[in-house]
């Protein structure tokens, strides 16, 4: 047995169809707040349970009561106007928040429902925030000059929301960049930001996610990102990501995602073992987290255990054999 | 002098807040088998009539469909041409809105009109005229994926063929203008800006024989990498993105006269109302370089990455700086 290769996930997992009806419900004003919410915190141990059970290392409260990653965040932040519906694909429509004031943090986000995961079990929960480069790229802007002070504005709230978490306890804490990749002019102000948010977060493993995009023109350069750790989608990609570390070592941890979150098909034990396997030759088990892709919410309930399964078991048996 | 206000593309399909969404739920009752192709096709009527109505209000002097029946202009033109599928969601250019991309198969072909009909309709229901709008060969070359031709000089070839043949049907059913969107010829942060010699290989093939002005459609960032190259492609003018692409104030004065210059100056992918005085100043720099009666404004892309009202009041915003400078 060695240290190293622990599992955990990206962060959000699927709301089970009951939640789903609840929050359309509460939208039509049929429940009210503390009904949903008591349905949410349900749903939030029944997930933290799970992932106890079957083994995983790294634990996350599963998102059940987030909407849109972005928009989560907008909505409890003095600065930010509920913004009208706009088209994502297809017949899919989201609010996209609009920037028409100063930004500011009055209030702690997602530390209460950190602490109600973290009591439910003895793992590590990890603290999951949404970063500000992302916030900014998603969000309308009428507020500020530029989109550097929008960030930057936006950094400095995040950072006051990672030392509450801290402070209760967090031991890992990921900010989520998948906006990051799509626009490589500007990686410096992501990585700008993201300094300000993980500034004095002594002892915490700060992580940070980014989706595909442009990789190979991110990478190394992405290596400047000032977390701990980078988590990485392999599996989507055949694991072709792992031809730039060859050139350039991958120096920080990483998150290696070895399923693919938009995906129907469970991948078996041996595929992702074999994933696993091809990563070691770059990187040493040491500095690796398994997980899937990306946040398992598109998925259905018994499609993302399956998926988390077979995580969980692949990466027990490179373990046992290290 | 006689400035022209039009609009690029698509326009938002939402209602104004608190409006009824038809469209979105009658295609969730069709996913339900509670609803018919028929009474997809009556909502998007309706929507199509509401937003050329709503374009003609603001001020707008030709306008677009809105695309309502479109989903995004690729898998449009790919669903409707011999040859393609499509496969899963990718992002579109630096926007947070995705397409499914589309996958080269076999030989392209067009079978049968693509656009012809709605375009028809939109003629018949506007109080003003209406401007085809096609996705250029370029573009829907590089965003799909080529697994029949194996070189993308060819697959663009086969594809300016079968747009020219939609041009030219829309042409003789009294489309004046026909926009070709090329959205891959521009700088677009994350993307090296297009291959402009594929385009220059086929643009004859495009435009051959169609009755109409045509315009080159650019957007998502500026053409200045191209030179004065671009502007000797057989336009009749160039749409220029001069919000997300600045350095196009220096192409512009690559472009021949007697050229249209479509410039899209107000900012379509933000809520913020661009200021009067922004405006203005903006057409007086194009001035230097156009004149009055070549030069058309619009938004600087198609307005659908914007809530419905923002969308109007970015179209009424325009329309008064019209009225301004003139």
């Amino acid at each position: 047995m060695t240290e190293g290769l622990l599992t955990t996930s990206v962060g959000s997992l699927p709301k089970p169809p009951h939640i789903v009806a609840a929050r359309s419900e509460f939208a039509r004003r049929n429940i009210d707040r503390a009904e949903l919410k008591r349905l949410e915190r349900e749903a939030t141990a029944e997930w933290v349970r799970f992932q106890d059970e079957i083994g995983i290392d790294v634990i996350v409260d599963g998102e059940q009561y987030r909407g849109d990653m972005v928009a989560f965040f907008a909505e409890e932040l003095p600065g930010f106007t509920r913004g009208g519906l706009v088209r994502s694909y297809g017949n899919r429509y989201y609010r996209k928040p609009v920037a028409t004031g100063q930004i500011v943090r009055d209030h702690p986000i997602t530390l209460e429902w950190w602490e109600f995961a973290q009591s439910l079990t003895d793992k590590p929960v990890k603290g999951m925030l949404t970063g500000p480069y992302t916030i900014c790229d998603w969000s309308f802007n009428e507020a500020y000059d530029t989109r550097e002070d929008l960030v930057l504005a936006l950094a400095e709230v995040i950072h006051q929301e990672a030392l509450d978490l801290a402070a209760a306890g967090a031991k890992y804490i990921q900010i989520d960049e998948p906006a990051v990749s799509t626009r490589m002019d500007e990686l410096d102000l992501a990585i700008k930001a993201l300094g300000v948010v993980t500034e004095g977060l002594d002892g915490v493993h700060t992580i940070t996610h980014i989706c595909y995009g442009d990789f190979h023109n991110a990478y190394p350069k992405m290596l400047e990102l000032p977390v701990d750790q980078i988590d990485l989608e392999m599996a989507n990609s055949n694991y072709d990501l792992l031809d730039a570390f060859r050139d350039s070592p991958f120096t920080k941890f990483i998150g290696l995602g070895v399923a693919d979150s938009h995906s129907h098909r469970i991948e078996s034990v041996d595929e992702i073992e074999a994933g696993i396997r091809r990563a070691l030759e770059l990187i040493p088990a040491e500095r690796m987290f398994v997980d899937p892709d990306c946040g398992l919410k598109t998925r259905t309930v018994d499609e993302a255990k399956e998926k988390l399964r077979a995580i969980v078991e692949a990466a027990g048996k490179v373990r046992a054999s290290l | 002098m006689a400035l022209t206000l039009t609009t690029v593309g698509a326009y938002p399909k939402p209602p104004p807040e608190g409006g009824e969404f038809r469209l979105r739920k009658t295609l969730q009752a069709l996913d339900r088998g509670e609803a018919t192709a028929e009474d997809v096709a009556a909502a998007e009527d309706e929507l199509t009539r509401e937003i050329l109505a709503e374009q003609a209000a603001a001020g707008v002097d030709l306008a677009t469909d809105g695309q309502v029946r479109w989903d995004d202009p690729l898998t449009r033109f790919a669903s409707g041409l011999e040859g393609f599928s499509l496969s899963g969601l990718i992002r579109y250019f630096d926007n947070n809105t995705y397409f499914r991309r589309p996958v080269v198969k076999g030989p392209v072909r067009r079978a049968e009109p693509i656009v012809l009909d709605e375009f028809r309709f939109a003629a018949e229901n506007s109080p003003v005229p209406v401007k085809a709008v096609l996705c250029g060969p370029l573009t829907l070359a590089s965003l799909s994926e080529d697994e029949h031709y194996g070189d993308v000089a060819a697959l663009a070839k086969d594809l300016a063929a079968a747009l020219n043949q939609e041009a030219t049907d829309l042409a003789a059913a009294g489309a004046t203008v026909i926009q070709f969107d090329e959205p891959s010829l521009a700088a677009v942060p994350g993307q090296p800006p297009g291959d402009l010699g594929i385009l220059e290989a086929v643009a004859q093939g495009l435009v051959d024989g169609v009755d109409a002005t045509t315009i080159l459609a650019t957007y998502f960032g500026d053409v200045a990498a191209h030179g004065p190259r671009l502007f000797e492609l057989p336009f009749g003018g160039f749409g220029l993105d001069f919000v997300a692409g600045p350095a196009n104030f220096d192409a512009v004065a690559n472009v021949p006269a007697g050229r249209i210059v479509q410039a899209g100056i107000a900012d379509a992918r933000n809520t913020k109302i661009d200021t009067v005085e922004q405006l203005r100043g903006t057409i007086e720099r194009l001035n230097r370089h156009v004149d009055p009666d070549h030069l058309w404004i619009a938004p600087s892309c198609g307005l659908e990455f914007l809530p419905r009202e923002a969308a109007r009041m970015k179209l009424e915003r325009l329309a008064e700086v019209k009225e301004i400078v003139r």
